[in-house]
């Protein structure tokens, strides 16, 4: 019977990372990442002045 | 204080009481209070029986605001972090990860009820039940709600927290909305920090304030404090003489622009974006290390309705200042000086001045007839 493992939240990075791991025998079978924020970068550029895309996109991490 | 030996004479933590009451001197400075309030402000962080526990919620973030803190040098993150503040809960900087950090969290915030600082980074996505930011399964919205009230006060960094900022730029897909606003009618102090990221001073400076007075300081009505935020960026801009003489960078490159002149026409924000930006400047390096300092357009960052609203090249809408409708031209050939044409139009100005003059001078007397 396999055993799962949930680590949410992945601290010590930037962001919200949540990693799910199945566990059987002793050993990881499968595993997930996902991230568990979204802020519709991909939405909020569309029909904007090409020049002010990077006022936006550098804002994806600020690390 | 003078007495040799005793200012050095090391803290519980190793760091030497010149160098902690250095950073509070500094936070009060920046604070614009007097040099002498900086003991003041080191007595009451010393004097508190348990250093103030610190919550730090993150939301729709990128760490920028985490990132503007560790690179702040006076105090530096470790001061904070060791002397300063008990930092309880960081998704970033927590060495525990997943239901150790979740239960440390719930613990902290039941043992520190009604006395804890909850710091938000990050603006609160409200769209479909808030499911556009998830930490441990649940919503930052729910979490914000259920922490916010047993904090002593809750201060908002970033423009995203503040006011939304890049999650809230139009057509805002997941309804980012700023701390305050979800707080709204439920009587909890809340005090915001704009800017992407906001300088590290202007958070440490309020979070000392409220250490040595147990208030927030001064807000304005947007509930940024007033230190910081109480002028525009136009006012204290280094470029500020150019803008008046009317000497500006035309096109990034031009001789304006290596000259350093005032970045007016190429969109700069300063002259409707309220901040500290010119005199305090960014990352302790030195005069010229800010947006404007190194030849860009101030955007408007930290301004709702500015930054990610207003295209980036566009003129600002001065507030206070109208700029003269003509100026002179940005670059006169060297060694020139005022043409012949120029002066004779300041003779003309001079003229009109005088017909205007005594006409003003003409009326007083027919008034006093």
């Amino acid at each position: 019977m396999a055993k799962r493992i949930t680590i949410d939240p992945v601290t010590r990075i930037e962001g919200h990372l949540r990693i799910d791991c199945e566990v059987s025998g002793g050993k990881v079978t499968n595993a997930w990442s996902s991230g568990q924020m979204w802020r519709g970068f991909e939405v909020i550029l569309q029909g904007r002045d090409p020049r002010d895309a990077w006022i936006f996109t550098q804002r994806f991490c600020g690390v | 204080m003078n007495c040799i030996g005793a200012d050095q004479r090391p803290l519980s933590t190793g760091i030497s009481r010149r160098n902690f009451l250095k950073v509070c001197t500094a936070a009060a400075v920046c604070l614009g209070l007097p040099e002498s309030f900086g003991p003041k402000l080191a007595m009451a962080a010393e004097k508190a029986a348990q250093r103030p526990p610190v919550i730090w919620l993150s939301a729709q973030e990128c760490t920028g605001c985490t990132e503007t803190l560790l690179r702040a040098t006076h105090p530096t993150l470790e001061t904070l972090l060791l002397d300063l503040i008990s930092l309880e809960y960081h998704e970033t900087l927590n060495a525990g990860a997943g239901h150790q950090a979740e239960e440390f969290r719930k613990n902290s915030i039941a043992a520190n009820a009604g006395k804890f600082i909850l710091v938000v980074d990050g603006s609160i996505p409200v769209k479909d039940g808030g499911i556009y930011c998830k930490i441990a399964g649940r919503t930052a919205l729910a979490i914000l709600e259920e922490t916010a009230p047993q904090a002593a006060a809750v201060i908002a960094i970033g423009s995203c927290a503040s006011w939304g900022g890049v999650p809230s730029a139009s057509p805002n897909p997941t309804g980012a909305t700023p701390v305050h606003e979800i707080l709204k009618g439920k009587n909890i102090a809340v005090v915001n920090i704009p800017g992407c990221p906001p300088n590290p001073y202007n958070f440490l400076s309020t979070v000392l304030y409220f250490l040595t007075f147990n208030k927030l300081p001064e807000l304005d009505a947007k509930m940024r404090p007033k230190f910081a935020y109480g002028r525009l960026i136009h006012e204290n801009c280094e470029r500020r003489p150019h803008f008046d003489a009317g000497r500006f960078a035309e096109r990034f490159g031009d001789e304006g622009h290596r000259q350093g002149y005032c970045l007016y026409k190429l969109g700069c924000k300063g002259p409707e974006t309220f901040n500290n930006c010119p005199t305090l400047l960014f990352g302790d390096v030195g005069s010229g290390a800010w947006p404007v300092g190194i030849g860009h357009p101030c955007f408007g960052c930290s301004e709702q309705g500015v930054g990610f609203e207003l295209p980036l090249h566009s003129p600002a809408r001065p507030l206070y200042i109208t700029p003269p409708t003509q100026f002179s031209p940005a670059t006169p050939a060297p060694g020139q000086g005022g043409s012949k044409l120029a002066a004779a139009i300041g003779g003309a100005a001079i003229g009109a001045g005088a017909v205007a003059a005594g006409r003003y001078l003409g009326n007083k007397d027919n008034e006093g007839e």
